[in-house]
């Protein structure tokens, strides 16, 4: 066999190890991981497999290997190999260049792929058109005794940004979603419909009962479960307050004990709350939680920039003089305008790559697991 | 050569390695002097069964070493003994070696008469605790020096019955520790390995569920010497195991335990293989592994065990094991040639332990140094050799031939003095 017909792709490894992945290398094979891993299939286990293959440089396998994304990071391999290569921080390396090379446009992908060095950028962009907008719109003069942000931001404002903006968002998470569907359906035939399969997935997204079987990161379960229950119902939230104002015709601000205002700081508090666990472990866990890369970090520090600014904002309505709410409030939309901006190439883009990946997973496999 | 009398080599551990320090260096007309922690000397090679590659009882070349030593004037032997200082005098070394007390003396004749009249027992050192033996007992078969062991602070009325039982007086419950120096001119530390603690393993079982042992235990469970008088049981019913499971490089070559690859396990599990089909021939045997070395001629003990009926070898270290409800054992590991899950259900489930060196967070008179792994390191500057696994992990037979090495370079160093 030459090396053309083994045909690793030129490169891969350096990629992986310059990204986080470099302890691959130190696999031997051994298969502790394989066999300590809860979530792995009996009849396609990992991640030794992929370890092999990252070692050797066969990304073009890696990059459409469902497994990839069928493992939560909950490090039990981790923790118990015997070489540290970590497993558990290859396999989210491998996602985050699944992440990078699927992304449209693609210079999105490398733009949030290195956001080690480009979060200035990712921020301070967003930052600087609020700032030109509402100099544009009001001057940034601030009023003298503030009544509600609208006074700061019109909410015609609002709609005018976010709309495009998650609307582009979604469609390039679209044409990502579908190219790795299509990806991975090159590697396995399926069957069955894949709305009917969805459905089951989703049901496990919504409790996390696959994370709950993990050992060496067990809180991190919590931690996770918050953070997307108060995502879900932070966009409900945000879903319920556009049909009031729009076609109920509430006025605004609610008042506090409004069902609207109720489910806002529900979902406020379970992002502190969420936020607060993935830090602390992150802070105490060394293997259990596995390395922190920009990818990681990038995400990780937005989706905190938005909560505590998100929070801050509430109550600066109360407790702070007019400006400085008012900047927090800039700041608050400066983070979500970024948050939606990066959201298919950022880690964010999990949520889909892995219930995509999960669905393949049961389509490939007619017996479920 | 100068005409004044040399002085003696030391030798610390009366293993199979020490004893050929000592003797090797005896018996080409050096002084020695040979000191062992336990009451007899044998060491590990003493609590195997039968060793590879040939599969000898230890007894073979232990028994042929003892009457070397019986014979040789120039070695002092000092069981039950420790060095427990040891300062530079000149080129050598003077140090102090403390006996413990010898509450039986040379007179005893082995009768065994103060083993029947003790009534107290004690968890038998000899056998890893496995067992029970008497307070008043021979250390192990054949032990040398032949003479009884008496663990007077396990023996209720201080040692009256039994010192009353022994008609040749050999018992002096008034013995009190003994404490010798000695000008030495080069010092062999042979103070061996124990076994990785199978407790520190609890993922695979070790510490947690009965009937998963070490391999340490399975060469005591297969000796006629051993706990069981040689029938390979389970430790929880007794009943010999139908399904055995060997689990390979269970804490080595592992950064969490211990880093290195001790060697011998993966002979030590093929032999136990063929120790279980010798007794039960319908057991199903299999043995997880991530390597199969078994370098040079021991290539032929890999052939002649995977070609039993009943005995598998499966690529693939075991993750985890875990009691099931109906007292079996359940083991998880990856079946790298299939590439699936490989779980078994097993009776007993041995733990392929490595070798960890006595040297290793040890008190060291001599200012040994060890290399990371905690192995000794010559140091001729000093006249300190290290020798067997207290040097690295290793089998008997390079066991004897380094040691047979360090002879030769203990008695070069000491010649300079």
């Amino acid at each position: 066999m030459s090396v053309s017909e083994l045909n690793p792709s030129a490169g891969f490894r350096e990629e992986l190890a310059a990204r986080g992945g470099a302890t691959a290398a130190r696999c031997y094979q051994c298969a502790t991981c394989s066999s300590v891993c809860q979530l792995a299939p009996d009849d396609g286990p990992f991640p030794r497999r992929q370890m092999a293959l990252a070692q050797w440089g066969f990304g073009d396998e890696l990059v459409s290997d469902p497994a990839v994304w069928l493992c939560h990071q909950c490090n039990d391999c981790t923790v118990r190999c015997p070489r540290d290569a970590k497993p558990g921080d290859v396999m989210q390396t491998v996602r985050s260049l699944v992440v990078e090379k699927l992304a449209a446009p693609s210079f999105m992908g490398r733009l949030v792929a290195r956001a080690g060095s480009t979060w200035p950028l990712l921020l301070g962009v967003p930052f600087l058109f609020w700032v030109a907008a509402l100099y544009g719109v009001n001057g940034l003069q601030f009023p003298a005794e503030l009544k509600g942000f609208r006074e700061i931001v019109p909410h015609w404002l609002i709609y005018v940004v976010f709309y495009p903006v998650s609307g582009l968002a979604a469609l390039a998470m679209l044409v990502s979603g579908v190219r790795f569907w299509n990806m991975l359906g090159s590697r396995a035939a399926r069957s069955g419909s894949f709305f009917g399969n969805l459905i089951p997935v989703l049901i496990e997204i919504a409790t996390h009962k696959r994370f709950g079987s993990c050992e060496a990161a067990s809180s991190r379960r919590w931690g996770h479960f918050a953070l997307l229950w108060g995502f879900v119902f932070a966009a409900a939230t945000a879903g319920f307050a556009v049909l009031a104002e729009t076609v109920l015709k509430t006025a605004t601000p609610l008042p506090l004990v409004h069902p609207i205002k109720l489910l806002g700081n529900t979902s406020a508090v379970l992002l502190l709350v969420g936020g607060a666990i993935v830090v602390y472990n992150r802070l105490i866990g060394g293997n259990r939680t596995g390395a922190s890369t920009a990818f990681d970090n990038f995400f990780l520090g937005l989706v905190l920039l938005l909560i505590v600014t998100g929070v801050l904002t509430e109550a600066g309505r109360f407790a702070f003089p007019p400006a400085l709410a008012a900047w927090v409030y800039i700041v608050h939309l400066t983070a979500a305008v970024s948050l939606f901006v990066t959201f298919p190439y950022s880690k964010f883009a999990h949520f889909v790559y892995r219930a995509l990946a999960m669905v393949h997973e049961r389509m490939a496999r007619p017996q479920g697991v | 050569m100068t005409a004044t009398k040399q002085k003696p080599i030391l030798v610390v551990g009366a293993g199979i390695a020490g004893m050929t320090v000592a003797l090797e260096a005896a018996e080409a007309g050096r002084e020695a002097i040979l000191v062992e922690k336990e009451p007899a000397v044998g060491g590990r090679v003493a609590r195997i069964h039968n060793y590879f590659p040939k599969m000898c009882p230890p007894a073979c070349g232990m028994e042929l070493n003892v009457r070397r030593l019986e014979k040789n004037s120039r070695i002092r032997v000092l069981t039950a003994a420790e060095v427990t200082r040891a300062d530079r005098s000149g080129v050598g070394w003077k140090v102090t070696v403390r006996q413990e007390p010898q509450y039986v003396n040379a007179r005893c004749t082995v009768c065994g008469d103060c083993e029947k009249a003790c009534a107290d027992t004690v968890a038998d050192p000899f056998n890893f605790g496995m067992s029970k033996a008497k307070a008043a007992r021979q250390f192990r078969p054949d032990a040398w020096p032949r003479r009884f062991v008496l663990d007077k602070d396990a023996i209720a009325d201080g040692g009256k019955t039994v010192k009353e039982a022994c008609k040749f007086g050999a018992i002096d419950l008034d013995a009190m520790p003994r404490e010798e120096s000695f000008d030495v001119s080069a010092v062999v530390l042979a103070t061996g390995w124990h076994p990785y603690p199978k407790e520190k393993l609890p993922e695979l079982g070790g510490g947690v569920c009965r009937d998963v042992i070490a391999n340490v235990e399975m060469e005591r469970l297969a000796s006629p010497s051993g706990p069981t008088g040689g029938k390979i049981v389970r430790p929880s019913d007794g009943n010999p195991p139908k399904r055995v499971a060997f689990v390979q490089c269970a804490g080595s070559r592992d950064v969490n335990h211990l880093a290195y690859c001790s060697g011998v396990c993966c002979l030590a599990s093929l032999k136990h293989a063929g120790y279980v089909k010798e007794q039960i021939p319908d057991a199903e045997v299999t043995i997880f592994y991530i390597d199969r070395r078994t370098p040079g001629r021991n290539e032929e003990v890999l052939a002649k065990i995977s070609a039993l009926p009943g005995v598998k070898l499966v690529k693939g270290k075991a993750g985890k094991v875990e009691s099931t409800p109906d007292g079996a054992l359940k083991l998880r590991a990856e079946d790298v040639e299939a590439g699936r899950i490989a779980e078994g259900v097993f009776d007993l489930v041995v733990l392929a332990t490595g070798m960890e060196s006595n040297l290793k967070g040890a008190a060291l008179p001599f200012g040994t140094a060890l290399d990371p792994d905690g192995f000794g390191l010559d140091d001729p500057e000093a006249c300190v050799f290290v020798a067997g696994v207290a040097r690295r992990p290793e089998d008997v037979a390079a066991s004897v031939r380094d040691a047979t090495g360090v002879a030769a370079r203990a008695a070069a160093a000491a010649r300079r003095s």
